[in-house]
């Protein structure tokens, strides 16, 4: 707890300099960048590294490997910034709130939620529209979290890390229950919420980019704006409160900004495990304990990991594709011990 | 059927197990049984082996689509199990189930409990050479409904290289069982059909078709060779196009991604009709759906992908084909 003080108290002495955090941060941006060339020009189709060029700066519509670039590999690069970014700060957010370094979007019955509505709008709704699962996701997202926060807030503490950890668990559980009820019963909504479940960047075309960048830029800005607060909760919520921190009020803020991220990218891609999970971690491991460097760091290093997940995704099969769900699952499991037998994991 | 590349290939494919099985290349066997006298039955089944009985056998329990089959031949079964709901199913259209106990409308999920009361004295189901097993004991069927194999002798002629073969299994099975096979149930409208596709066929020459079926993120090429009606097709003319790079895991189909729309470029689409126009919808939704020349010339269609079993259904689905391919254009591609 010591440590968390020193970090947290505004004049301390920082462990790391800001400088070398700066240097760092530039370092990231300038992978992410990298992964971003990378994802533009790897993929199962072979595009010259010059047609790529002419299909941004000169497009040739007759050009199918331009058309390729343009319509498949641009909007599918995007959605990963998008998406990496949202999951990234969402898993940081949720350890940060409920000093639990385990918290990501899955346990606290987000990516449930999403599930449960899909499933229950294709059923009874007869939905079969990538749009309308989107919005049905992200509302299943939004009032799994919100009816999370509020149980968990019943009661004289409010919503205490402790109380957050077993509603999510016991609310992710009724939700997949419920699920699983439905697709027993119906198996055209089984075949549905397997497509949408794998969780992938693939078969998503523009439509979807637009539709998630106003939640997703909106949430990332709030997020980024939580770091003090984040710090403040991570001392425990008396001293936090004798600091001047209104607890209830960050933790409701920082619930919202979570709900609208992790609803938004769960939406568009389906639960992508791990995600949310390891970033804030590997963040934590670059730049330290201070959460206004770890949201920066979460921002750029989510988009990295999963576009890099995506590209390996492309490249993997001798025809076709992998989704990016199945690779971070298969290739997450093992990086995470790795990074966790490598260096002790911070506790919160 | 759970051991192919897991999640990989998506639902289209599983779902293509699910319906064709593994079975692939081995001819059918010559089911040249006989009910021979003295009520005495016998039955030269898929598997090679010969099956006989006492006496012919009368409650059958069968697959959705060997009752479909034995029905033509008015062979009606005491109970059917299918690979989905029997309503949606696209090889069960006009399929009168009225008196037949359904017991069970999901792949590998059989209810035997309720199938030991229907007393059955034989089980009906293809036989997948590939797998050495008939429909309803793949692998990957729930133990508890391979039971079904304990409650009688379980026969049924092979899926080969020709849907053709499999439709004249049935004619055969029947035969033995009892059935009414002189009017050869819907043969001549059947040859009538053949004929019309073969003709429609010689008329377009140079005309090219490519199998195939759009799914999440994939756009899968069907592979002729483990596609019995598509086989069929090639014999009678038309060009089906082979795709180069069978999965590796489940050579059924080749997996090609949205980048790759253009690896194969025919003058005729045929959509698997097992979920269209659900994979219709998909392809279209891609940015670049219209770089394959067929589709953006509006020229596809649907073909009976693994599912036939009927001398009417085949009809049908020639009738139909020949006539898109009379309208269709060799030169798209």
């Amino acid at each position: 707890m010591t440590a968390h003080a020193a970090v947290a108290a505004p004049s301390a002495p920082a462990a790391r300099s800001t400088r070398a955090r700066s240097t760092g941060l530039l370092l990231a941006v300038a992978a992410l960048v990298a992964t971003c060339v990378l994802s533009m020009t790897l993929g199962s189709r072979p595009v010259p590294l010059e047609t790529v060029w002419q299909a941004l700066v000169d497009f040739d519509p007759r050009s199918a490997s331009q058309e390729v670039v343009r319509e498949l590999r641009v909007p599918r690069t995007c959605l990963g910034l998008l998406v990496g970014a949202a999951l990234g700060l969402s898993g940081t957010l949720l350890q940060g709130v409920t000093r639990n370094p385990l918290a990501d979007p899955g346990i606290m019955g987000i990516s449930a939620g999403a599930a449960a509505f899909v499933v229950f709008g294709v059923m009874v709704l007869g939905a079969q529209e990538l749009v309308a699962y989107i919005w049905l996701g992200f509302l299943g997202a939004a009032l799994a979290t919100v009816l999370v926060y509020g149980v968990a807030s019943l009661g004289r503490e409010g919503a205490t890390p402790v109380k957050l950890a077993l509603v999510g668990a016991a609310v992710t559980a009724a939700l997949s229950s419920i699920t699983t009820a439905i697709v027993l019963i119906d198996v055209d909504a089984l075949d549905e919420l397997r497509a949408w479940q794998v969780g992938t960047l693939g078969g998503r075309f523009a439509p979807v980019v637009w539709q998630v960048l106003p939640f997703i830029a909106v949430g990332s800005v709030a997020a980024l704006a939580c770091g003090r607060a984040l710090n403040g909760l991570a001392l425990g919520e008396d001293v936090a409160r004798a600091l001047g921190l209104r607890v209830r009020l960050s933790r409701t803020v920082i619930f919202a900004s979570v709900a609208v991220l992790a609803g938004a990218a769960t939406a568009a891609c389906g639960p992508i495990a791990f995600l949310g999970l390891a970033v804030p971690h590997i963040a934590r491991m670059i730049c330290g304990p201070d959460y206004r460097w770890i949201l920066g760091y979460s921002l750029v290093l989510g988009p990295v990991v999963l576009l890099l997940a995506d590209v390996a995704g492309r490249l993997v099969l001798p025809s076709g594709e992998l989704q990016v769900g199945v690779v971070l699952g298969v290739l997450g499991a093992p990086t995470f011990i790795a990074l966790v037998r490598y260096r002790n994991l911070a506790e919160l | 059927m759970s051991t192919f590349r897991p999640a990989v290939l998506g639902i289209a494919l599983l779902v293509c197990c699910v319906v064709a099985g593994c079975g692939s290349s081995s001819s059918s066997a010559p089911s040249s049984g006989a009910s021979a006298g003295d009520g005495q039955w016998s039955y030269v089944s898929g598997d090679g082996k010969t099956y006989t009985a006492p006496e012919t056998p009368k409650r059958i329990v069968a697959h959705a689509y060997a009752a479909a089959a034995l029905m033509e031949f008015g062979i009606k079964p005491v109970g059917v199990y299918a690979d989905g709901p029997v309503k949606d199913d696209v090889g069960l259209k006009g399929v009168d189930f009225s008196g037949v106990e359904i017991l069970g409308e999901t792949w590998g999920e059989i209810d035997v409990e309720q199938a030991a009361t229907l007393r059955p004295d034989l089980i009906v189901g293809d036989w997948w050479s590939g797998e050495k097993a008939y429909s309803g004991l793949e692998s990957g069927v729930k133990e508890r409904s391979k039971k079904i194999a304990d409650l009688a002798q379980v026969v049924g002629p092979s899926v080969g290289d020709s849907a053709v073969e499999l439709v004249e299994g049935y004619e055969e099975l029947a035969r033995t069982l009892g059935g009414d096979t002189s009017a050869g149930g819907s043969r001549a409208e059947f040859e009538r059909a053949v004929e019309r596709f073969e003709a429609a066929v010689a008329g377009q020459e140079g005309l090219t078709a490519l199998a195939i079926s759009p799914f999440g993120q994939d756009y899968a090429v069907a592979v002729p060779k483990h596609a019995p009606e598509l086989l069929d097709f090639q014999r009678w003319g038309l060009d089906v196009m082979v795709p180069r790079r069978p999965d590796p895991e489940f050579p059924y189909w080749q997996t090609l991604s949205f980048e790759q729309v253009d690896t194969y470029q025919a003058d005729l689409l045929l959509f698997d009709d097992r979920n269209y126009p659900g994979n219709l919808k998909v392809l279209e939704k891609a940015p670049t759906a219209d770089r394959i020349k067929a589709f953006a010339a509006g020229a596809y269609t649907t073909w009976p992908a693994y599912w036939l079993h009927r001398y009417s259904d085949y009809a049908d689905e020639l009738n139909r084909l020949a006539e898109v391919i009379e309208g269709a254009d060799p030169g798209v591609a």
